[in-house]
């Protein structure tokens, strides 16, 4: 018992470091990476964001050929307009974000399912900064999966795209923007599944509502006729990303999208929602 | 220290814990005792900020919890069930913790090696049996070397051996001069292990005293009564603050009335008494006396024949006590 503690406790000594900010977001970089599943999967979205763009990449290449035999082919790569090549990179953008924002919707709602929340929320009883390093991670690493993600399946595409004598070229204007911006879209997604997992506290609901929003939504709207779904549909997260990954590129004829900026706004304002009534709800509930 | 005032939680319609008041002092083990379901493990959170109470305050060091700079500096906790996600190692979830008051891994290896944990460190939570993840939960609460230590059932799961070594512990944090707050639902363990003792029933203190006056049943006095007409006694002597229990064999057992009262009032309604002893009771009875009516899961035996007097319950099945209180 002597190796207890060498002198007598000490009553709240103002020297004592307590949970800033940094030290809160330290602690929740160790609990990231510290389990073996979250390691594996965010390197199995780069995986197969890599294996996706190849596969893009390939069947691009064999449209454009038949495009220069078929007439009905061509009509169709010519409705499609803009560089074709454009979204190789980004091919695998809807199954990242599957994986990251449940993971996302993990990182809070597991804490609640396994009971690690009264030591999390025991440590730091203020619990917003747990919420904003949480949101500050899942966001960067959802950002920096989906780059280099695309980035590698960019290069992995690259000898394909030259046997069918399509350009791609990684460093271009276009292609750096269409790669960051479906980044700025996964990490939106993630910092959506966070504040669902941070509103719902269980991993099964938040992960089904966050993928009903996602992509349930569109198609309900879709299949419902009237205006009114028509023109709400535009609004649903996933078409509001489709127009801003738009950004700086020729609108397709007939588009059904807003226009990139007022895409962006309405992403983040879901983000903003989602969010912000996460922290409200941590605040106020019992843990 | 800690001290609640009026302190409650409501949920809903269910009352966990109907305004509490007490003080937990440092240097000695204050055991917090009372059946399942008694609010022992609410009154816990609150003090650990995890749950607002919906009435009342409680301060760790006269401060709320959340108001301190370094909370795991001032108290740690053991709280019921893990804390713990099972993915990852011992070492992990301590070192995790330890950032986020800048407590340095020496301090994680010290709490591993103190608790036992030694071994297991490195191996996934997730394997760790009933015992160990109650070290684990022991090494946490520790971790922050606080003034105050909360134990919430702290034995649960635990061997022999660790439950002697829980009862070392717990002496030698209070006689260092901290505060420890330990809780449990077994009054045997209470009766070994703590200095003073905080009974709760149904989210109700029923006494709060050293657990010496517990013991020697101090301001609750117990008589044996044996008399040819117990409904008739138990009408006259049943009123507010006097519990009777029909024992199976026939006799009484009456608590709150000292035997002179019991006699006086049995000889006003000529009443035959043939037995009135005063009894000595054992932390196990005082316990069960205290706590009786203020389980809320209780079992209840079938129903004998009838003969009871209205208002008092029939006699019950076997070696079971049944009371009236009003």
């Amino acid at each position: 018992m002597s190796t207890l503690t060498s002198s007598a406790p000490a009553s709240s000594a103002n020297h004592v470091p307590g949970p800033s900010f940094l030290r809160v977001l330290n602690a929740e970089a160790i609990k990231t990476r510290t389990l073996l599943s979250t390691t594996i999967l965010l390197l199995c979205a780069v995986a197969l964001m890599a294996g996706f763009a190849a596969l893009q990449a390939w069947g691009t290449g064999e449209f454009t050929r038949a495009a220069a035999t078929d007439p009905e082919a061509a009509a169709a790569l010519a409705q499609q307009g803009g560089d074709i090549a454009l979204t190789i990179p980004t091919a695998a953008v809807s199954f990242t974000q599957l994986i990251i924002g449940a993971l996302a919707v993990l990182a809070m709602s597991s804490e609640f399912t396994t009971g690690m929340a009264r030591a999390t929320f025991s440590a730091v009883p203020q619990r917003l900064p747990v919420l904003a390093a949480k949101l500050l991670l899942v966001v960067v690493l959802a950002f920096v999966v989906t780059y280099s993600g695309a980035m590698l399946g960019g290069l992995a595409a690259q000898p394909i795209v030259q046997e069918y004598d399509l350009a791609l070229d990684l460093a271009s204007q276009d292609v750096q923007r269409s790669i960051l911006l479906n980044g700025v879209y996964v990490a939106a997604v993630a910092a959506m599944g966070l504040g669902l997992g941070t509103l719902l506290r269980n991993s099964a609901g938040a992960i089904v509502t966050l993928v009903a929003g996602l992509f349930v939504l569109p198609i309900i709207f879709q299949l419902i006729p009237g205006e009114f779904f028509e023109e709400a549909r535009k609004y649903l997260p996933t078409n509001a990303a489709s127009a801003m990954v738009q950004w700086g590129v020729d609108p397709v004829a007939g588009s059904q999208l807003l226009e990139p900026w007022q895409g962006a706004l309405i992403l983040a304002g879901y983000v903003a929602a989602l969010v912000v009534g996460a922290a409200a709800s941590l605040k106020a509930r019992d843990v | 220290m800690i001290q609640a005032t009026d302190l409650a939680k409501v949920y809903g319609e269910k009352t966990a814990v109907a305004g509490v008041t007490f003080t937990v002092e440092p240097g000695r083990v204050t055991g917090f005792l009372g059946p399942n379901g008694a609010g022992k493990s609410t009154t816990m959170r609150m003090i650990m900020g995890l749950d607002a109470p919906t009435r009342g305050t409680v301060t760790v060091n006269g401060e709320p919890y959340a108001r301190h700079r370094a909370p795991l500096r001032e108290i740690g906790a053991l709280l019921e069930a893990r804390a713990v996600h099972p993915g990852r190692s011992a070492f992990q979830h301590l070192h995790a913790l330890a950032a986020t008051h800048g407590i340095p891994s020496s301090r994680v290896g010290e709490v591993i090696d103190m608790t036992g944990l030694g071994a297991v460190a490195r191996k996934k939570v997730k394997g760790f049996s009933l015992g160990m993840g109650q070290r684990l939960g022991i090494a946490a609460a520790l971790l922050g070397d606080p003034q105050v230590v909360v134990l919430d059932e702290p034995v649960n799961g635990l061997d022999p051996e660790g439950v002697v070594w829980v009862r070392n512990l717990v002496t030698y944090l209070a006689s260092e001069g901290r505060t420890v707050f330990l809780s449990s639902h077994l009054m045997s363990e209470m009766a070994q292990t703590a200095d003073h003792l905080i009974v709760i029933g149904r989210g109700r203190i029923i006494a709060d005293a050293p657990i010496r006056d517990i013991l020697d049943g101090q301001g609750r006095a117990r008589s044996r009564v044996r008399t040819d007409s117990p409904a008739e006694l138990i009408a006259l002597l049943a009123r507010e603050g006097v519990s009777i229990a029909a024992q199976e064999d026939g006799h009484l057992e009456v608590t709150g009335l000292e035997p002179r009262e019991i006699a006086r009032a049995a000889l006003g309604a000529g009443i035959l008494v043939y037995e009135l002893t005063p009894l000595q009771a054992s932390l196990e009875e005082a316990y069960l006396q205290l706590t009786r009516d203020d389980v809320e899961y209780e079992s209840h035996p079938a129903q004998a024949g009838g003969g009871a007097a209205p208002g008092v319950p029939a006699t019950a099945g076997p070696a079971t006590l049944r009371e009236v209180i009003r």
